[in-house]
């Protein structure tokens, strides 16, 4: 008899320990999101590099357990796995690394060749700050109204970073906001591409890019961090990075480190920083009113950007000759989000002239969007930091 | 207007005119570069165009 009573007092040890018995409907809400994030990246390939690790880490944050047992699983355990790959985020250290293997892998002849187009990545900065100003309004700190404005840069690394030092509470939201946003480019952007353009604009043709020389692509990237340096030092950890990474390309002489940092090292840390971030978004944490405010103003800031971008390319074009007019189906790239705002333009193009390839022109827009956002993010951690 | 929006608003402001100036210099710093140190058909090894070589190997 007393051995079935203490077999039964075990088993009831063994339940309380489980996921079955520690369910919340919060869990099952983020564990049903997160299996969306891995549907949507493989069955529609929306960012699936990031999608699939940060749906995973959802599956794992929300594995319903006895935080009380101290097992050391979740990711807020001081000490645990999870938590030490975490201070990655939390610290700011991964946002640099991905940085310098997008420097070695972009190739930024488009913007030199045709340096104008870096203004684009500029007038799509309002989205960030638009978005800054109206999360002010909803009732947030001016911190985490930073941290929430810069998912209107389209760059999940920036985010990361920039919420990691401003509203490290909102992270979680933040990032998976930004990721999901930038997944839906080729959702938001295009009616509002073909809401603020003519016809006649769409079918600009642009003149071809000049040729860049070696020297000129050596320089760019000393020439962007002696800048970045010496204007906005706070925006060093990205772009200093970013530039780094760019000159290990194009010096030549470093092709195994160029390598690296676009190949191994982008990859370990894009696994590390999408699985925690993923694993961050606990549903205790992450289920809230404020989150729900986060991906309104996110997707605010995305459309936003978008305008800003198409608008300034049209106002830009009044002062331009005929020969240099820009089509402004390209300002939609400038909100970053690199290469599918850029396939955009150029598919969007396509329809209304197939002779018309946007592809190359919307690259400088592009990449410039990147400098853009870490500018931004730079001065905003300048101001509120 | 409140203080905060004020605040705000000169933030926002200041961002966003720091992020033209920004890439307006850098802008002009590509101007430079490509004034200064203008493309030249890139040259070889044995003295020949890179667009000859591949000229060459093409033929053969």
């Amino acid at each position: 008899m007393n051995t079935l009573l203490s077999l039964g007092d075990n088993l009831q040890t063994f339940w309380g320990f489980t996921g079955f018995a520690n369910a919340e409907p919060g869990h099952i809400i983020m564990i049903l999101v997160g299996l969306l994030f891995i549907f949507l990246a493989i069955k529609f390939e929306f960012e699936p590099l990031l999608l699939i690790p940060i749906g995973f880490g959802m599956l794992i944050g929300n594995i319903p357990f006895d935080e009380a047992a101290n097992l050391k699983v979740g990711i807020y355990e001081e000490g645990s796995v999870l938590n030490i790959l975490y201070q990655g985020v939390v610290q700011g250290w991964y946002p640099p690394l991905i940085f310098l293997g997008i420097g070695a892998m972009t190739d930024f002849s488009a913007l030199i060749a045709n340096p104008k187009l870096i203004l684009i990545g500029a007038a799509c900065q309002f989205g960030i700050f638009g978005a800054y100003i109206i999360a002010l309004q909803l009732g947030f700190e001016p911190n985490q109204a930073g941290a929430i404005g810069i998912i209107g840069g389209a760059d999940g690394p920036t985010a990361i970073f920039l919420s990691s030092k401003l509203a490290p509470n909102l992270m979680g939201a933040i990032a998976v906001s930004a990721y999901s946003y930038m997944a839906l480019v080729p959702i938001i952007q295009p009616p509002f591409m073909r809401l603020l353009t003519t016809k006649k604009e769409r079918v600009i043709h642009m003149t071809p890019p000049r040729v860049i020389s070696q020297t000129e692509k050596i320089l760019f990237p000393i020439v962007g961090l002696l800048l970045t340096a010496f204007l906005v030092p706070s925006g060093l950890p990205l772009l200093g990075m970013l530039f780094f990474g760019n000159l290990l390309k194009e010096s030549g002489v470093t092709r195994r480190l160029a390598e690296t940092a676009r190949g191994p090292l982008i990859d370990i840390v894009t696994i590390l920083l999408g699985l925690t971030v993923g694993v961050s978004t606990q549903a205790t944490t992450f289920l809230t009113a404020q989150s729900v405010k986060v991906f309104i103003i996110g997707a605010l800031s995305f459309i936003i950007a978008t305008i800003a971008g198409i608008l300034f390319v049209k106002i830009f074009n009044l002062f331009l000759k005929k020969e240099n007019k820009i089509n402004p189906l390209i300002g939609n790239a400038g909100v970053s989000a690199v290469p599918d705002s850029a396939r955009i333009s150029q598919i969007i193009g396509l329809e209304y002239d197939p002779s018309n390839y946007l592809l190359m022109h919307a690259m400088g827009p592009n990449v410039a969007g990147v400098i853009g956002s870490a500018v931004a993010a730079g001065i905003m951690l300048g101001f509120l930091g | 207007m409140t203080q905060a929006i004020e605040k705000a608003l000169e933030i926002a402001g200041i961002g966003i005119i720091g992020v033209f100036i920004f890439m307006a210099i850098f802008y002009l710093l590509i101007l430079a570069l490509d004034t200064f140190l203008p493309y030249k058909e890139e040259v070889s090894a044995e003295g020949n165009s890179v667009e000859v070589e591949t000229e060459d190997e093409t033929q053969n």
